[in-house]
């Protein structure tokens, strides 16, 4: 029975796309992921709007003062089990905002990051590989 | 030993078991046909499946603000009453599991429920974009509605029975010696199939659920198994509809009554379909709610009432 629950979350993960104050450079880039180029409702990967539905926050962007309850807020909508994929350096670290008087640095210091995609901005491709990394990590995991 | 059988036809064969598995292919065929239209590959087979599964084993949340009691009991609600409904449509021959004089209306008035469903949901789900989209779903009822009645209740007319088994063995052998009769029946067709879109929310008629405005309209606060139970629903209400339509103006499982034969026949009518209704899905765009309210009165209702008059006319003039 565990497999086969483990198999579907696999197999159908539902994403949802949050920018956290990036340049929108890798919003485009997750936006390319989703057209027909790309395709990923091959793999089963759905864009949802509201984090209800959603299994997978794409976050995008530095963690900052601003943000941290609204993405924090975000995070606690999804139902279990969630997953956080930071994407690009801004996510993964604070890039180049790192430093600044009201940046935290990257989105592990807000809530628990499953995988992260590093690039300024990654390739579709690089965030295809990404969450093929994050499923390979739910593979394992159970 | 005929209880037994008749609740093995209404748990397993055309029954239960027979719809979920089959509302699970048409949801993916209508996703696989959707893609190759947007030059995508779409897909795998088992991805509807997978959802629901996953969708099942995930936590359900219920918002504090909302009333828990019918929160969680209006999907199941949708759910059966679409079940119900398909009981009286005929699959593998005439008639069907259930049938009596005058179902057509009772499966009219279950395949409503869904709708209304959605509207109440939206209302108690305590978030501006549900009570937005149930707002929405209540309105569009009524430009979908009444033509969609007058649609189904054409051939109804045309035959003198209310009865979706007697429509579905009969309508067929009557328009062959009839042929006059082609015209009126078409044209409730097209209206049926076009409302039947607007009833399944789908574009151009998702302005509930338009996830650009308003999220995910009445299911925005819904997650895990509720979830799960809404989309079958809607699932099993494509199938509904779809097998209505063919069993009133495509013969259903015709010229076959036997088992296999009749069963190939009814999917290939009701996967056609769902072809067309991928097809208008692909092709067109969202429209405005004020655009769907006229579309339904200045268009869709005058073209069922046509298609009542001309056979009222027909009839009178004595064509039969």
């Amino acid at each position: 029975m565990s497999k086969i629950i483990n198999w579907s979350r696999r197999t159908s993960p539902w994403i949802i796309h949050f920018n956290a104050g990036g340049c929108n450079g890798c919003d485009i880039e997750l936006v390319a992921v989703l057209t027909p180029r790309f395709d990923v409702e091959r793999f089963g990967i759905l864009l949802k709007g509201t984090p209800r539905h959603a299994d997978v926050l794409m976050v995008t962007g530095p963690a900052n003062l601003q943000i941290r309850d609204r993405v924090r807020r975000i995070y606690d909508q999804m139902p279990n089990p969630k997953f956080v994929v930071a994407i690009g350096a801004c996510a993964i670290s604070g890039g180049i905002f790192r430093g600044c008087y009201n940046t935290l640095g990257g989105m592990d210091e807000i809530m628990p990051v499953t995988a992260y995609i590093p690039g300024c901005p990654p390739r579709p491709d690089a965030i295809i590989q990404g969450v093929a990394a994050l499923i390979e990590k739910l593979r394992k995991g159970d | 030993m005929s209880v037994l059988w008749g609740i093995l036809q209404a748990l397993i064969f055309p029954g239960f078991l027979f719809l979920s598995v089959y509302a699970l292919f048409a949801e993916w065929m209508d996703r696989k046909l959707f893609a190759p239209m947007q030059n995508r590959i779409g897909p795998p087979l088992i991805q509807p499946l997978a959802d629901t599964i996953k969708l099942f084993s995930k936590e359900t949340i219920i918002p504090k603000a909302v009333q828990a009691g019918l929160f969680t009991l209006l999907p199941y609600f949708s759910f059966a009453a679409v079940v119900t409904a398909f009981l009286f449509v005929p699959v593998y021959g005439v008639p069907a599991i259930s049938s009596f004089p005058g179902d057509l209306v009772i499966v009219a008035y279950l395949l409503t429920i869904p709708t209304l469903v959605l509207s109440l949901a939206g209302w108690s789900s305590d978030s501006t974009y549900s009570i937005l989209g149930g707002i929405r779903a209540l309105t569009q009822l009524f430009a979908y509605e009444v033509p969609f009645f007058l649609a189904l209740f054409t051939p109804a007319l045309l035959l003198g029975t209310w009865n979706i088994s007697e429509i579905a063995a009969r309508l067929p052998g009557f328009l062959l010696a009839n042929p006059f009769y082609f015209i009126p029946v078409l044209i409730s067709f097209l209206v049926g199939i076009v409302a039947l879109q607007g009833k399944l929310e789908r574009k151009p008629f998702d302005i509930p659920d338009a996830e650009t405005e308003i999220v995910a309209g009445p299911f925005t606060e819904y997650s895990g198994r509720l979830l799960a139970i809404f989309r079958l629903s809607i699932d099993m209400e494509m199938v509904c509809g779809a097998s209505l339509l063919a069993a009133l103006f495509l013969g259903g499982p015709q010229p076959f009554i036997s088992w296999m034969p009749g069963i190939i026949s009814y999917l290939l009518k009701t996967l056609a379909i769902i072809f067309i209704l991928a097809y208008i899905k692909a092709a067109v765009g969202r429209i405005r709610i004020d655009q769907m309210i006229r579309f339904g009165w200045q268009i869709l209702a005058p073209l069922s009432l046509v298609g009542i008059l001309m056979v009222v006319l027909f009839q009178k003039g004595g064509l039969i």
